[in-house]
């Protein structure tokens, strides 16, 4: 509600008495420096860095503490807000050690920033700096270098305000000054590595991450987490063709600023893994050989023919995008008729909190079963395939993208199966028993949707190329390479695999089989959905976008 | 003079002296009287905060808001931690029941049913004065549930200090009282709305305090006339450093400094001359002898002089002192003390500090000089508290008053060979 009238820099705002400056300054596009303010957190004022001039205010006001008043007259850049500002990058950085060279934050540090903007350019300070501890195992996930410390206090805050554990604290007086757990504790949360993204240097860093690459050898692609039914908004950090990390991506309406420790570490190592299915596969007498597309697809499609439409079932996934899904379905219901389609439960009950996590661990299952991946009329759901399967009802089951044989009851009977083709990314279970091994990719390799628990359709992007997706951009964004053409960067070198979305995948073979999948790209697959179902209509890659879109 | 804060009475520190000698009447007279009676009977008592900023304590009552049902509290600063200041400790120990009859009377002013008097850690001894007194008034019903009979109630509560120089800072010392880590807060929101567990809350120093009792029995009208008119009142002056006598006076204020070196003092040490002279706490700017004739000991005059009162602790230095090492010990102590929350005073008390080692040891530069103020200047106004002035100022004026002592201890430019 604007209900006030200030003025910054000559320029007049309305805006209202509860916002700080520093608030009111950013919402109309005037960005004042600031280390300890964050949007999120509780108003520590400590770093000095955002003192502004306000008229008839006899000293300088912090931005972050202020509240704007009518007729305020703020001025963030005369002579003395500069003098004021290149005082505290002084200080700031005269016992800040010269880690840039080595320090992970660098490119994308805010003191480093800021030394470039606001700071003298020099020194004049020639005495010893102070010494503290460089490696300190604050967390099991996160290394702590107390030189680097700048005392901000957004990591005591982040744990005290969001994650709501008490774990970090200061400890010492003056430039003495470092942080330290409370005796007993560690900094274990399950959300400790956020404090890593908001500090605003080097002094956090994230212990799977470090001196693995610059920052700015590395393309960003915007994506969502597959952790679980949230959805997290997230950038994968990618160099060589290879994913080396993960960061929240800021959305309100998902998971603010923040994602989980689980999340950020365990849902993309298996990317980069040795284990990966790298092609097609078809075994042949007892053994998987790598066949070619063709050959594999041509298999599947010639198998499957030999079984009574009742005799074949098809098992979806949650892990799978809603157009891997949709395309399945069809090919089930529309090229196959068979009603027996389903897919597998991945909660755990209690496996929740009241933050971000979710007791769901898959992405889609809003999305798969909205798609159609649900039993037709009379089809048999999973208890009913596996029985199925026990009594030799169901001899031929086709799955993609979800280790089913983990399944404890279906594990027990699914060699009883006459043909199992299965859609993987990494060896598994499931494609160790499969009669066909389609190399799918993994959600950082494909184009395509996903709905979370709120049923908000979000966007995933390709970060890591397959050989496919050289051939076929299909939501590619561009690299370093592509826009600087800077040599040093991601999908310049490192391994291509031979794996296919599996809509792709499906589409080709429910082709060879009579079918009339005209797909070009993941979007040509979502086009199709929002016409046919309902809660989708309307909706385009475009107005998704990067914050996502709820059904309706 | 007549004494009213320390008078000179054998035993007064015990309650049956006090109350023969009239102790508690103020406060059965202040029970009669309306809330905002007392607190107007202060405001033209013009009594002014003993704590270093003077400021009018009827005033800062007037602050606490009225009628309200939530609880409010009064923090009583007894951290006393500024070098040179050691007035309160005498308080604790000559006269303590005018200290809890004034905290009674606050409390019965504002409304407020418990009181925390912090005490800096060091002071062990006088906790345990202090807290004897306390048990000796709970015990003739002063303090406690329905005090002398009324419907009034309050508690007092001694809280020791663990040794740190910031929790005699008010909004440091509230966080300390809660048992968090003594950083200052960020003013506004102010403690008269936002103070001891987010509750109204009034702070005030102990001599002042030690004041009120006064006033209320003697009336604002006879306050008002001792001593300087814009800041009146009995003060406790801690004279330390070359003077025959250092210690605790009191005197009313406006007492010209030569007479409280002299007089009161005995004059300087083995009859040597006066150099310089830090009128209140190490915090306040440093005077030269030879402007000191003619200053007296209250607010007004001192700032006219290019300083200020302080706590009163009046640090005297003859002739021979070296005041590089005074103002290099000064600034150690500002540098160790300083939270460590706000960027300026972090960084830059230990910078003054290292800088000022160097012209202590000879190594100093001409530009040095310069680098010093330059540093203090970039602090002074840029912090939270207060803190990082009271690190500024010494070394300001230091330089401002005697740059020469500086230029003497520069490092000599060695000349070329040629």
């Amino acid at each position: 509600m604007a209900n006030v009238k200030v003025t910054i820099n000559g320029k007049l705002i309305e805006t209202d008495s509860t916002r700080t400056i520093i608030q009111a300054a950013r919402e109309n596009g005037i960005s004042i420096p600031h280390f300890c303010w964050h949007e999120k957190l509780s108003t520590a004022g400590n770093c000095r860095i955002c003192l502004v001039d306000v008229e008839k205010m006899p000293k300088l006001a912090i931005a972050c503490m202020t509240n704007v008043a009518e007729g305020m007259v703020v001025n963030t850049k005369n002579e003395r807000v500069v003098n004021a500002r290149e005082a505290v990058m002084e200080f700031i950085l005269i016992n800040h050690p010269l880690d840039c060279p080595i320090c992970d934050e660098a490119g994308e540090c805010k003191l480093q920033d800021y030394a470039y903007k606001f700071s003298q350019g020099y020194s004049r300070f020639g005495d010893d700096k102070v010494h503290k501890n460089k490696r300190v195992e604050i967390g099991p996930r996160v290394m702590f270098d107390a030189e680097r410390c700048i005392s901000c206090s957004r990591c005591i805050r982040f744990c005290d305000e969001i994650a709501g554990v008490h774990q970090l604290q200061f400890v010492n007086r003056g430039d003495h000054t470092t942080i330290e757990t409370f005796p007993g504790e560690t900094l274990d949360n399950p959300y400790s590595m956020n404090v890593v993204d908001i500090c605003p240097v080097g002094a956090l860093t994230n212990k799977d991450f470090r001196f693995k690459s610059r920052v700015w050898e590395m393309s960003f692609t915007e994506s969502i987490c597959n952790g679980c039914a949230r959805g997290c908004n997230i950038e994968i950090g990618v160099r060589n063709n290879g994913i080396l990390r993960l960061t929240p991506r800021t959305n309100d309406d998902v998971n603010s600023n923040w994602m989980c420790d689980h999340g950020r570490l365990d849902t993309w190592k298996h990317v980069n893994a040795e284990d990966r299915i790298t092609g097609p596969m078809v075994r042949k007498g007892g053994i998987l050989v790598d066949v070619g597309w063709d050959e594999a697809m041509a298999k599947v499609a010639g198998e499957l023919k030999l079984f009574n439409k009742n005799e074949i079932a098809f098992i979806g996934s949650a892990f799978a995008s809603n157009e891997d899904n949709y395309v399945l379905a069809r090919f089930a219901k529309e090229v196959l008729g068979s009603k027996h389609i389903d897919r597998m439960s991945h909660r755990i009950d209690g496996g929740d909190d009241a933050l971000l996590i979710r007791a769901d661990k898959t992405p889609n299952d809003t999305g798969a079963a909205l798609v159609g991946i649900v039993p037709g009329e009379g089809g048999r759901d999973i208890e009913g395939i596996v029985q199925g399967i026990r009594d030799g009802h169901i001899k031929a089951l086709y799955a993609i993208d979800d280790d089913i044989a983990q399944h404890p009851e279906l594990e027990k009977v699914i060699t009883k199966l006459e043909f199992f083709a299965v859609h993987a990314s990494n060896a598994n279970k499931s494609t160790r028993i499969a009669d066909v091994v389609l190399a799918s990719s993994t959600y950082a390799e494909r184009s395509g949707t996903i709905t979370n628990f709120q049923k908000r359709v979000q966007r995933l992007r390709p970060a890591v190329v397959t050989l496919e997706r050289e051939r076929a951009l299909d939501g590619l964004t561009m690299s370093r390479l592509d826009k600087f053409a800077a040599p040093n960067d991601s999908w310049g070198k490192g391994p291509r695999r031979d794996s296919r979305a599996s809509w792709r995948i499906v589409a080709a073979i429910g082709n060879i089989m009579g079918g009339k999948f005209k797909y070009m790209t993941a979007e040509d697959v979502f086009t199709d959905i929002t016409h046919t179902v309902d809660a989708f209509k309307g909706l385009t890659y475009l107005k998704i976008g990067s914050k996502g879109a709820l059904l309706q | 003079m007549e004494k009213y804060i320390l008078p000179e009475i054998p035993d007064y520190h015990t309650l049956p002296v006090y109350e023969q000698h009239g102790g508690y009447g103020a406060l059965k007279k202040a029970l009669t009287m309306k809330p905002e009676e007392i607190i107007d009977e202060l405001k033209k008592s013009n009594l002014r905060g003993r704590g270093g900023a003077c400021f009018p304590t009827g005033l800062k009552w007037s602050f606490m808001p009225k009628g309200t049902a939530i609880p409010k509290y009064l923090a009583v600063n007894g951290d006393e931690s500024e070098p040179g200041t050691f007035k309160d400790r005498m308080i604790f120990e000559l006269n303590p029941h005018q200290l809890i009859e004034g905290i009674l009377i606050g409390c019965y002013a504002m409304g407020i049913t418990a009181a925390y008097v912090y005490i800096r850690g060091e002071y062990g001894k006088w906790v345990t004065m202090l807290q004897k007194a306390v048990d000796d008034a709970y015990a003739k019903g002063y303090i406690g549930t329905g005090i002398l009979g009324t419907e009034f109630s309050t508690h007092i509560y001694l809280h020791k200090g663990a040794g740190a120089y910031i929790c005699g800072e008010e909004s440091a010392l509230m966080n300390s009282i809660e048992g968090g880590r003594g950083l200052p807060r960020i003013k506004p929101p102010f403690p008269a709305a936002f103070g001891l567990w987010g509750k109204p809350t009034t702070i005030n120093n102990i001599e002042t305090i030690a004041n009120v009792p006064l006033i209320l029995n003697k009336g604002w009208e006879w306050y008002s006339k001792i001593g300087a008119v814009k800041h009146p009142g009995p003060i406790l002056v801690g004279i330390s450093g070359h003077v025959t006598r250092p210690g605790v006076y009191e005197v009313p204020t406006g007492v010209l400094l030569t007479d409280l070196i002299d007089e009161y003092a005995g004059g300087m040490l083995d009859g040597k001359k006066l150099k310089a002279l830090i009128p209140g706490g190490s915090s306040t700017m440093i005077l030269r002898a030879e402007h000191v004739p003619g200053v007296t000991m209250d607010a007004d005059s001192l700032k006219a002089a290019g300083s200020s009162v302080g706590t009163a602790g009046m640090i005297v230095m003859n002739e021979d002192t070296d005041l590089i090492r005074v103002i290099t010990r000064i600034a150690k102590f500002y540098y160790h003390e300083s939270c460590g929350q706000c960027t300026p005073c972090r960084e830059g008390t230990g910078w003054l500090w290292k800088i000022l080692k160097r012209f202590e040891t000879g190594d100093a530069s001409l530009a040095d000089i310069d680098l010093l103020l330059d540093v203090a200047n970039n602090i002074e106004g840029n912090t939270i508290c207060a803190l990082g002035d009271a690190a500024a100022w010494p070394v300001q004026s230091m330089i401002k008053r005697f740059r020469e002592e500086f230029e003497k201890r520069v490092k000599p430019v060695q000349a070329l060979a040629v």
